[in-house]
């Protein structure tokens, strides 16, 4: 039984081409962003897309003929039964099995939407209009579920739904109406824009009703995003940079604007392990992240120096180093200067909107080991490193408010103003570290600067007086018993454009945020010649007593204080910036603290060398082992194999599924298995190789870290890649346009190349000259269709004046003859191919020629003739 | 074979002057039909008869006549004699077969032959006759005898059929079933002439009246003989007889198409494309002869489900199958 057919061969190319391949390669964007927003995805788009793209390839081609739809979506889903209960026979235990399933599971939806698609564009008129809008609401979700909305973005995300729209129903009512000539066209199109933009309406009224909460979600990010993005409004700074990826990092830099833009969004959560001498009472310390030693006087700006001397700041980056291995820098413990009251304290910090890549400790930090975030708090926290920083004993977050009550931390205070009075000059120190930290700009302003600090402090004789006399003028009262300095994030500027702002701050306005009490202490320090500088990082806010040592930092905790140095002691943080008495600090929630690390017994460091994604085995080659908590280097280490069926995988970004792993990546693993510990271990022959002959292959592991790749770190500033970039979404974009290009223009040129094949072969015999020439005449709209050969001969030569009839009788004598062409003939023949094109050629116009020959119709006409 | 191997070995040259010969002549009378005129010419070297349907006027049975005349002379002399029967629906088959008579002289019956004993019959508005009349004609045009009672008398030789029928007066008619029409080579539409030919009729009718009647026998009996003998002998490819397999296949294998093409249709395609390949000088077929007489040869046999098919089917089995042949390479065998 021959089956009808709906539409053409000619019209399923088309189809296939206008309608399928642009559909093809959205859904292939599509998938790629929904791949990196769900997990369940698996981020396999790549096989998604093809799932996706056999299935509209098949419809289309199976729908050309006249089936019907439910009947045979009926056996499709047939066939899913039953591929699903194959799957079920092959699959091997529980896990497998659930494995598999959800991959079935994905293939089956996808490859039924892109049957769905193909049979839209085959047979339903309006199937485009859902389609689109199909896409437009998977869009939006893809929009609402970014956690940085920036206006490029939204633009890339809905910039080609749009456009895409607009095309596909363009083009599919183009397709359908190809071969027809209605009369009442106009119409048709009137009724159908007229629907189209009603029922648009409506399903965005509903999209908006339904996905109301994400477009709430989308209005914060924006209000959030806008502060920081509005650099052009120069009045708005904050003391924390929104990364792409929507982690927080230090901005580098520090300028004194009209107003300071905060948020409550938690940045990470730290353990502190430091406490006064009564061993119960916390010491809260101030995280560091960067010391502002730099001041441009006409941006009124202060930023890091890199090339700052004795520079005592730690600044690894921990997603670069291997999970459970310490990365030291003893260096900066040297450049602290400092020799007494100092030991060594530890943090666990654990990260939640702060970038991967940032480092963040109290004082002077020298050592950074990367630890896992134990499973349960792993949806809270994106990764955690363990820290020690050589602290002093005097250093404390208690410094301006005065501890009343507290009998512990008023000793404190007292000890240590009496301590840090003793000593008060540099004898001794490096000249160029003196010079470097009291640096002062020039000026007049700055002048006025230095004659008020001289001022304040004309009766202490001791620099520590001499700083609490700063700190005590910050808090005092004017002649009405109102505090003379307000704090407030937004202070305004000085009238004058370009007006120094710190002594608008200190003899004008008398209002400001931390940066500004911060810089105006910094140069009355260093008026005094006391050596200082500016440290940005987190306030350390002690609000729970319910888990001694843990402490919550949330981003309008990002703060600018500054150090002072004491000679023997070090730098100290004195932070002189006032309590805001206007808007009380709202109670922040502390959660839960992620206890429940465990001992780690076995480390492995190095690159996978192959991996068996069934049975969950991999081989690594180590680089360096961690054993008992000791390192060893093991080069030329015979590889490991490594059980990684129980092992959590987590990257910088959180945790990630199994088969991100490939061949070649650098990775960590940990194992927590106490039996591993057990092994005879002696101290004589504690070398790597002993250790890996002695180890039970393989090892379980239960912990695996990617670590990134050393690259050139990017200086200045440190762009953190979003996920975009992750996939090089640029290229792929760029990848995919310039794919498409090129297939334009192959369609374009496909009539031309094709001719260049033909001509090419036309020199061969006269069946290939033959062909060539009715290609050639086809191209030109002389197509011969269901003409005899000779009688086509002879219109085109009655047209052209030319003998192509005598040609094709030879051809044809040369073909179903039983005798061979006479040597006459023959020559006749293969002298006329060039001559006729040459002739039809000059008949021609060039541009007529051209227009004709492109017409891909004439060339798909040529080779799919009859339905 | 009893004709000399010089005779078949010129006999190309021969026939093509023959046949130009007889064109020539029946152009004479009948302006602006060459392709009907070839279509004919066509089925009567293959040895086969022809059906010509169209409008009345259109000049079917004046060019049936004037064939005839051209190669049977009008006078009707015992060599070569044209006979054309009138149907009606009350013609009886012993009107057209003939009859026994009883002979006073001998005192007994013998045989007075009717009409069909003839060289070119010309059966007009075949269609109006019974049944009954309609397969005894056909019968003997196949078989190419008769047999009356015990006796079996042969036709003549060379007996070629040209049948008109009407296709719009539907009443009082008995439309030919499939299967008769099967006994057709060809059938072919007459057709109204173009405008330019029209007028020009017009100008010249009195002396197209005058061709008419003074048309002269311009080839012989034996001639025309010698012209079936020539075609059979026209050499067809291999390729081409398998694209003739391939259309008579492809016409049984449709789902539009209640009757196909039957093998004998086949042949009689065969023997009409090595006629015509020789009315076009030749002495091969091409793709051009298949071109032309397959909606000739093979339409008429078909019997389509709906219009639609009728309209489309066959130029579409046959423009597939030239296709095919297009883009067929021979050249590089030899």
């Amino acid at each position: 039984m021959q089956l009808e057919r709906a539409h053409s061969w000619k019209k399923l190319g088309v189809q296939c081409l206008l309608l399928a391949l642009p559909t093809i390669f959205f859904a292939f964007a599509v998938l790629l962003k929904l791949n990196a927003n769900y997990i369940i995805l698996q981020d396999q788009w790549i096989y998604q897309g093809i799932y996706f793209s056999i299935g509209v390839l098949l419809s289309l081609l199976f729908y050309s003929w006249r089936f019907r739809f439910i009947s045979t979506a009926l056996v499709l889903a047939l066939f899913y039964f039953i591929g699903y209960k194959i799957l079920e026979k092959l699959a091997v235990g529980e896990f497998d099995m659930f494995f598999l399933s959800v991959q079935y599971l994905i293939f089956a939806f996808i490859f039924s939407i892109g049957w769905l698609v193909g049979f839209g564009f085959s047979r339903w008129r309006f199937f485009t209009v859902f389609w689109v809008l199909f896409l437009l609401a998977i869009e939006i979700i893809i929009v609402s579920k970014m956690t940085t909305v920036t206006a490029g973005a939204i633009v890339l995300g809905f910039v080609p739904v749009l456009i895409y729209t607009f095309y596909i129903i363009y083009t599919s009512e183009l397709v359908r109406n190809l071969n027809e000539h209605q009369s009442s066209f106009r119409w048709y199109l009137t009724k159908r824009v007229g629907g189209f933009f009603g029922v648009v309406v409506v399903i965005f009224a509903i999209i908006f009703y339904i996905f109301r909460k994400d477009f709430a979600g989308i209005e914060n990010a924006w209000k959030k995003v806008e502060s920081h993005y509005n650099n052009e409004q120069p009045n708005s700074q904050r003391m924390t940079k929104v990364n792409r990826d929507g982690t927080l990092s230090s901005t580098g830099q520090m300028p004194l604007s009209g107003s300071l833009n905060k948020t409550k969004q938690l940045v990470f959560v730290a353990h502190l392990n430091n406490f006064f001498a009564d061993g119960t009472t916390q010491n809260p310390l101030y995280f560091t992240s960067d010391y502002y030693t730099k001041f441009d006087s006409v941006t009124q700006t202060f930023a890091t120096d890199t090339l700052r001397p004795f520079n005592d700041l730690f600044s690894p980056d921990p997603s670069r180093i291997s999970l459970f291995f310490t990365k030291t820098d003893s260096s900066v413990i040297k450049n602290a200067l400092a020799t007494q009251s100092r030991r060594v304290v530890e943090a666990d910090i654990y990260k939640v909107a702060l970038s991967p890549s940032d480092y963040l400790a109290p004082s002077t930090a020298f050592s950074v080991q990367p630890i896992p975030v134990p499973y349960e708090y792993t949806d809270q926290y994106t990764s955690a490193y363990h820290a020690k920083m050589w602290v002093s004993d005097l250093n404390s977050a208690y410094f301006v408010y005065n501890p009343a009550g507290n009998t512990i931390l008023e000793d404190f205070q007292k000890t240590r103003y009496d301590l840090l009075r003793s000593d008060s000059n540099y004898v001794g120190i490096d000249s160029e570290f003196l010079d470097y930290y009291t640096r002062m700009p020039e000026g007049k302003s700055y002048q006025q600067i230095i004659q008020l600090a001289d001022a304040l402090t004309s009766g202490d004789s001791t620099n520590m007086d001499k700083m609490l006399a700063i700190r005590d003028y910050f808090l005092s009262k004017d002649e009405f018993g109102q505090p003379l300095f307000q704090y407030s994030d937004n202070p305004g500027e000085p009238g004058l454009p370009g007006a120094n702002k710190l002594a608008y701050f200190l003899f004008d306005n008398r209002k400001g945020y931390c940066a500004y009490f911060a810089g105006a202490t910094l140069f009355m320090l260093r008026a005094l010649h006391i050596p200082s500088r500016i440290a940005t990082g987190f306030l350390t806010v002690d609000r729970s007593s319910k888990n001694p040592g843990w402490y919550w930092f949330y981003e309008d905790q990002a703060h600018a204080w500054v150090q002072v140095f004491f000679k023997g002691y070090g730098w100290i943080d004195f932070d002189t910036t006032i309590p805001d008495v206007n808007t009380q600090q709202a109670p922040q929630p502390d959660g839960t603290p992620p206890l429940g690390t465990q001992k780690v017994s076995f480390v492995a460091d190095g690159t996978i060398e192959k991996i068996d994604t069934a049975k969950k085995r991999l081989i690594l080659t180590p680089s360096k082992i961690l054993f008992k908590d000791k390192n060893f280097q093991a080069v030329d280490q015979p590889d490991l194999r490594l059980n990684i069926a129980f092992a959590k995988i987590a990257a910088d970004t959180g945790l990630v599924n199994f088969d991100v792993l490939t061949k070649g990546m650098h990775i960590t693993a940990a194992s927590y298995d106490e039996s591993i510990g057990k092994i005879p271990f002696q101290k004589v022959t504690d070398t790597a190789a002993y250790i890996i002959d002695h180890l039970q292959q393989p090892i379980p592991i239960d912990e695996i870290k990617i670590i990134k790749d050393n690259e050139p770190k990017n200086t200045g500033n440190n762009i953190d890649l979003s996920y975009l970039q992750n996939f090089q979404w640029l290229w792929i974009l760029i990848g995919i346009a310039l794919f498409a290009l090129l297939i334009v223009i192959l369609i374009i040129l496909s009539p031309w190349l094709i001719w260049q094949l033909f001509n090419l072969r036309a020199g061969k015999n006269l069946h290939f000259a033959q062909r060539a020439i009715l290609y050639f005449l086809n191209q030109m709209g002389y197509p011969r269709d269901n003409q005899a050969p000779e009688f086509f001969a002879g219109h085109i030569d009655d047209q052209f004046d030319t003998h192509l009839s005598m040609f094709t009788r030879i051809y044809q004598k040369e073909k179903y003859s039983a005798h061979p062409l006479t040597s006459e003939e023959r020559q006749e023949a293969s002298r006329f191919y060039k001559p006729f094109i040459k002739t039809l050629k000059e008949q021609i116009p060039w541009k007529k020629r051209v227009v004709l020959f492109l017409n891909f119709y004439h060339t798909l006409h040529f080779f799919i003739k009859n339905p | 074979m009893e004709n000399t191997p010089t005779v078949i070995s010129s006999s190309i040259e021969q026939s093509v002057l023959n046949i130009e010969r007889l064109t020539k002549n029946i152009e004479k009378v009948i302006r602006g039909k060459i392709p009907q005129i070839r279509l004919i010419l066509t089925a009567m070297i293959a040895g086969g008869h022809i059906l010509m349907e169209d409008n009345p006027g259109t000049g079917k049975t004046v060019m049936a006549k004037t064939l005839a005349k051209s190669i049977a002379g009008s006078t009707g002399d015992k060599t070569a004699s044209f006979k054309r029967i009138q149907f009606t629906p009350d013609l009886l088959p012993m009107d057209l077969i003939g009859s026994y008579i009883f002979d006073e002289q001998h005192k007994d019956f013998i045989f007075k032959k009717g009409p069909l004993f003839c060289n070119v019959l010309l059966a007009d508005e075949i269609n109006r006759a019974s049944p009954k009349l309609q397969s005894a004609l056909l019968e003997c045009m196949a078989e190419k005898q008769i047999t009356v009672g015990e006796k079996t008398y042969p036709l003549e030789k060379m007996f070629f059929t040209m049948a008109t029928q009407n296709p719009i007066e539907m009443e009082g008619t008995y439309p030919l079933p499939a299967a008769q029409l099967d006994r057709f080579y060809i059938k072919i539409r007459f057709g109204y002439v173009d405008d330019e030919t029209e007028l020009n009729i017009y100008e010249d009718y009195l002396a197209i009246q005058k061709n008419q009647e003074e048309i002269q026998q311009v080839l012989s009996i034996e001639e025309i003989i010698q012209l079936q003998q020539t075609a059979e002998d026209v050499f067809v490819h291999p390729e081409l007889l398998k694209a003739v397999r391939n259309i008579v296949s492809a016409t049984r294998n449709s789902d539009e198409i209640i009757l196909g093409a039957s093998t004998r249709s086949g042949i009689s395609f065969i023997k009409c494309l090595k006629a015509f390949a020789l009315i076009g000088g030749r002495d091969y077929v091409t793709e051009n002869d298949l071109q032309h007489l397959t909606h000739a040869v093979l339409d008429h046999r078909i019997l389509y489900r709906n219009k639609e098919a009728r309209a489309k089917l066959l130029y579409q089995i046959q423009e597939n199958e030239m296709e095919r042949l297009s883009k067929l390479n021979l050249s590089t065998k030899k």
